[in-house]
């Protein structure tokens, strides 16, 4: 069985933690509650042909370590991060591109995926004007909402996928 | 889909005091302490292991776990890796076995979530060491302090932190409309009024230039006046379009010599009796050229234009400090009085009947936003009261606001 590490960053209050909870437990929790350090969750990924069966472990990160998660050793051995925004927060948008950047530097070849949440606030979430960053050829990004559920799983799948062809 | 939770799921927690939490557990200790005193240590250490406060884990080099201490770490699967119940150790395998290489080091997880039996998460640190007399390693897992206040104090701080940040971003938007609607106004006013007024000065122009029309001195002398009156409502307008361009532009960040720019404008004046002296440093620099420019030009100018006497003096001084220049353009003219000090700032105030100085009464409103602008600031200092003259004192920042 393979398993690789998959970070969530983001600002405080995008969702990476509902995001996480929707995918491992299927449920979204009402009642906010920061997290302080880490949740890691594990995330079996069936196979798809040629992509074998994966496993990821999922760290779910205090959104206060801004760019120093870099420099933190939670981030050894991460395969992939999926940085998460929030929709109707324009300012957790802009950290996207930075966190982006940042991981980049850090961890050249691995796969970023940007997702950009709570899409279930927005009566058009389409037509929220991303910086360009995120909107650039080639960029995986994906809208989805942690409350509903949409597209969740899709993001999580197209990082393991990602993650084998890779070779990571 | 298996979906599972961060760790294992633990066994029931033993009894305090029960086969996993027994002294003889304790390792024994390392130095030559007196019997009693090591006998009190392992006493204590129960008790607070018995509490749940912290646990010890020891790992062999392969990194399986090969005992536990502690009903905080009953967790723990012994004869199994311990990535297998603490999750957030896969990927850290080989920073671990690392660590006998670098003495004394230790490898810090801090408020790590692991899974309680009752499905509820509590936060844990990690503190792994390599312990060389027992060829092992050993992981301290203790609780993080007052779980419950460090999570209402941080909400506390997040929910005041969201409602900051939503706030700023309403009155930025508000702010940013409201710029843009005062700024498309101004523009359009001077813009549009401009064809009517130079409409009325034609008209003026072409009737009292008209023979066909009957038009006695006083008429003439009428039309005249709305020539000139509309006349100078054009420049006002003029000045007031650039004057709501002022800060929108783009300002292109130059290499300049400062002597020489002053050298030019004192160069470019109209000959008078009143001389224009420079003084001090003016160093190279980079910065925004145009507006400094504007700055001493306008200065010079109105010291220039408001002097009462046929000649004079007017010194021109940079001082050249860390942050900024300093720039002092001092005159011995009439001086200002104290209750015109923040008027003379305001768009369209002038301290002489137009027909005196020809001007829209936008050189100094103009000077001030240019120096804001840059991130500057403009005083000056006068008291005719005292004495004559009057001087302007402009901080020019060195680092540019962008």
């Amino acid at each position: 069985m393979i398993a690789r590490k998959v970070m969530l960053l983001g600002e405080i209050g995008v969702g990476k933690s509902s995001l996480a909870r929707r995918l491992v437990f299927d449920k979204f929790e009402f009642d906010y509650k920061p997290t302080i350090g880490v949740d890691v969750y594990r995330y079996e990924v069936p196979d798809a042909p040629p992509r074998p069966q994966m496993t990821l472990i999922v760290w779910d990160t205090d959104g206060n370590f801004g760019d120093a998660i870099f420099r933190h050793v939670y981030m050894k051995e991460a395969a992939a991060a999926l940085i998460i925004g929030d929709l109707s927060r324009p300012p957790t948008l802009d950290c996207m591109a930075k966190l982006g950047a940042g991981f980049t530097e850090m961890f050249p070849g691995r796969h970023i995926g940007y997702i950009v949440n709570k899409t279930d606030l927005m009566p058009n979430p389409e037509a929220v004007p991303l910086p360009s960053e995120l909107t650039r050829p080639g960029i995986s990004l994906l809208r989805t909402s942690a409350k509903s559920g949409d597209n969740v799983q899709d993001a999580f799948v197209d990082a393991a996928a990602s993650i084998a062809r890779r070779g990571l | 889909m298996s979906k599972m939770p961060s760790s294992t799921p633990p066994p029931p927690l033993p009894a305090v005091g029960s086969e996993t939490t027994r002294a003889n557990r304790f390792p024994p200790s390392a130095g030559g302490s007196p019997r009693d005193l090591a006998a009190a240590l392992a006493e204590a250490s129960n008790l607070v292991a018995g509490f749940g406060a912290f646990g010890l884990v020891w790992l062999d080099r392969d990194l399986n776990a090969t005992r536990r201490y502690g009903r905080l770490v009953d967790f723990v699967e012994l004869a199994a890796p311990i990535t297998k119940s603490v999750l957030a150790l896969i990927g850290l395998e080989d920073e671990i076995r690392a660590l006998p290489q670098k003495k004394g080091r230790i490898l810090e997880l801090p408020a790590v979530g692991v899974g309680t039996p009752d499905g509820d998460t509590q936060r844990l640190n990690f503190s792994i060491f390599w312990q060389p007399g027992q060829g092992a390693f050993l992981v301290l897992i203790y609780r993080v302090a007052s779980q419950t206040e460090l999570e209402m104090e941080l909400s506390r701080q997040i929910r005041a932190r969201l409602m900051a940040e939503a706030a700023t971003t309403a009155k930025s938007k508000e702010l940013a409309r409201a710029n843009a609607d005062l700024a498309s106004f101004a523009e359009i006013i001077s813009h549009d009024l401009k064809a009517p007024v130079r409409h009325m000065r034609n008209l003026a122009r072409e009737l009292a230039a008209d023979r066909s029309v009957p038009i006695d001195r006083e008429l003439r002398d009428r039309l005249t006046e709305i020539e000139f009156q509309a006349k100078r409502m054009s420049h006002m307008l003029t000045a007031l379009l650039d004057y709501s361009s002022l800060g929108r532009k783009y300002e292109a960040i130059k290499e300049i010599d400062s002597q020489a720019l002053i050298d030019s404008i004192v160069q470019s004046l109209p000959q008078s009796g009143i001389d224009v002296c420079r003084s001090g440093d003016w160093p190279k620099l980079s910065t925004l050229a145009t507006p400094l420019d504007l700055v001493l030009r306008n200065l010079i100018d109105n010291a220039l234009k408001h002097h009462d006497r046929p000649d004079g003096a007017i010194t021109v001084h940079c001082s050249d400090q860390p942050q900024s220049l300093v720039i002092t353009i001092a005159d011995d003219g009439p001086g200002i009085d104290a209750k015109h000090h923040q008027t003379v700032f305001l768009p369209f105030r002038t301290l002489h009947q137009s027909t005196v100085h020809q001007g829209a009464g936008m050189g100094l409103a103009m000077v001030k936003k240019t120096v804001e602008a840059a991130g500057g600031s403009i005083s000056l200092v006068s008291d005719p009261t005292q004495t004559r003259g009057t001087k302007f004192v402009v901080q020019w920042p060195k680092c540019i606001l962008t």
